[in-house]
């Protein structure tokens, strides 16, 4: 898999768009703004995943991209343990910091995952004029890399890359931060990369 | 700053100075004597192969059961790692009746998406079977559960195997 430079800067576009309209979602749940990164867009090497996500405890919730494209590939929510209880203190007014997961905290994560991904997921439709909905949510609560080497192993069975699109949110003012992570399925990806052409043509 | 104190000229050099630490990652292998790691094993499985007479070992970290023929990165299966892993091991100075494997991995990471995603137990049973068939006994395992793992493994001392979980629970073997 190679990707152009001019095919880059459309899958960021793309992804800017969405996780615009995500950002705005988190921005609206906690009332307060929010921070965005211009998206990154990786082509990483199977091998080298361990460089850009580490083993420290995060709360990743995912979903499958299902709709006109399937299988389409995975998109989460990325949140660093201490934003993610921070986040769900937020909601639920506590303000204990020094405890485990609960129920409670993985029911609001899943809440906030679906909202934000939901929001993603239709902008970037809408634009690439195709439907693409979320699968009911899925919550790992655990080392970032061996959640994600788990989504790899389904997307890159043939093939030894893997694109990794990323961009990061933060709050300032609840010290929340977090990144939406999406890593598309081949075929999803040549389909969408395809459609942005057609789209840049006009 | 006090670790700067110490390269003072007039004091040696410590003896064993902490080798480089290479980290194995998805679909990848190493071999040789120097400290290897897997980090965040999720539904992959890092195989350890050591020589229990020869200070020297090997590591991949697998990621699914079977290649079906693909020959481009053996160490990303089961099926084509164990050969892999005994080819360059016995290149390096290893005797295969010395050679034991030690297993760590192969976590269900995800509750609703099991039967998609429970690729985990597939390569455990893949491994074990695969071990089997080349006749290299199971010295030790940390397999199967529900968290990640970090693994790190070191040939020069013993084959010393430490496994931390995402939980912080820690195992040596």
């Amino acid at each position: 898999m190679e990707l152009s430079a001019q095919q880059m800067d459309q899958l960021k576009e793309l992804g800017n768009i969405g996780a615009s309209h995500a950002a705005t979602s988190l921005s609206r749940m906690l009332m307060s703004p929010i921070d965005m990164t211009v998206p990154e867009v990786m082509l990483i090497d199977i091998a080298d995943i361990a460089t850009h996500i580490r083993d420290e405890i995060a709360a990743i919730v995912i979903f499958e991209i299902q709709g006109e494209i399937s299988p389409g590939g995975y998109v989460g929510l990325y949140m660093p343990r201490d934003s993610a209880i921070r986040l769900t203190n937020t909601m639920l007014g506590s303000t204990d910091m020094d405890r485990e997961f609960n129920e409670m905290d993985e029911s609001a994560l899943l809440e906030v995952g679906n909202i934000m991904i939901s929001q993603f997921l239709d902008a970037t439709a809408t634009l690439l004029d195709i439907i693409m909905i979320p699968s009911p949510p899925d919550i790992a609560i655990d080392m970032a890399h061996a959640v994600f080497e788990t989504i790899v192993s389904q997307v890159a069975s043939d093939i030894n890359n893997v694109i990794l699109f990323r961009t990061d949110l933060r709050s300032t003012e609840h010290e929340i931060r977090g990144a939406i992570i999406l890593m598309p399925d081949c075929t999803t990806l040549n389909e969408i990369l395809m459609l942005l052409e057609r789209l840049m043509q006009g | 700053m006090r670790h700067l104190n110490t390269t003072s000229s007039d004091i040696p050099a410590p003896p064993a100075l902490p080798q480089q630490c290479v980290n194995v990652g998805i679909g990848a292998s190493h071999t040789g004597s120097c400290p290897m790691t897997a980090i965040g094993l999720g539904s992959c499985i890092a195989l350890v192969l050591h020589d229990t007479r020869h200070a020297v070992g090997a590591c991949a970290h697998i990621m699914l059961p079977e290649s079906g023929g693909k020959t481009d990165r053996p160490g990303k299966y089961a099926d084509t790692a164990i050969p892999l892993l005994i080819g360059e091991l016995t290149a390096q100075g290893g005797v295969k009746r010395y050679f034991v494997a030690k297993i760590a991995g192969g976590a269900s990471m995800f509750s609703n998406f099991q039967g998609k995603l429970n690729i985990g137990k597939r390569n455990i049973e893949a491994v074990r079977a695969h071990l089997e068939a080349h006749g290299i006994p199971i010295a030790a395992e940390d397999v199967g559960g529900t968290v990640g793992r970090t693994l790190h493994y070191n040939p020069a001392h013993g084959g010393n195997i430490s496994v931390k979980r995402a939980d912080g629970s820690c195992r040596e073997f």
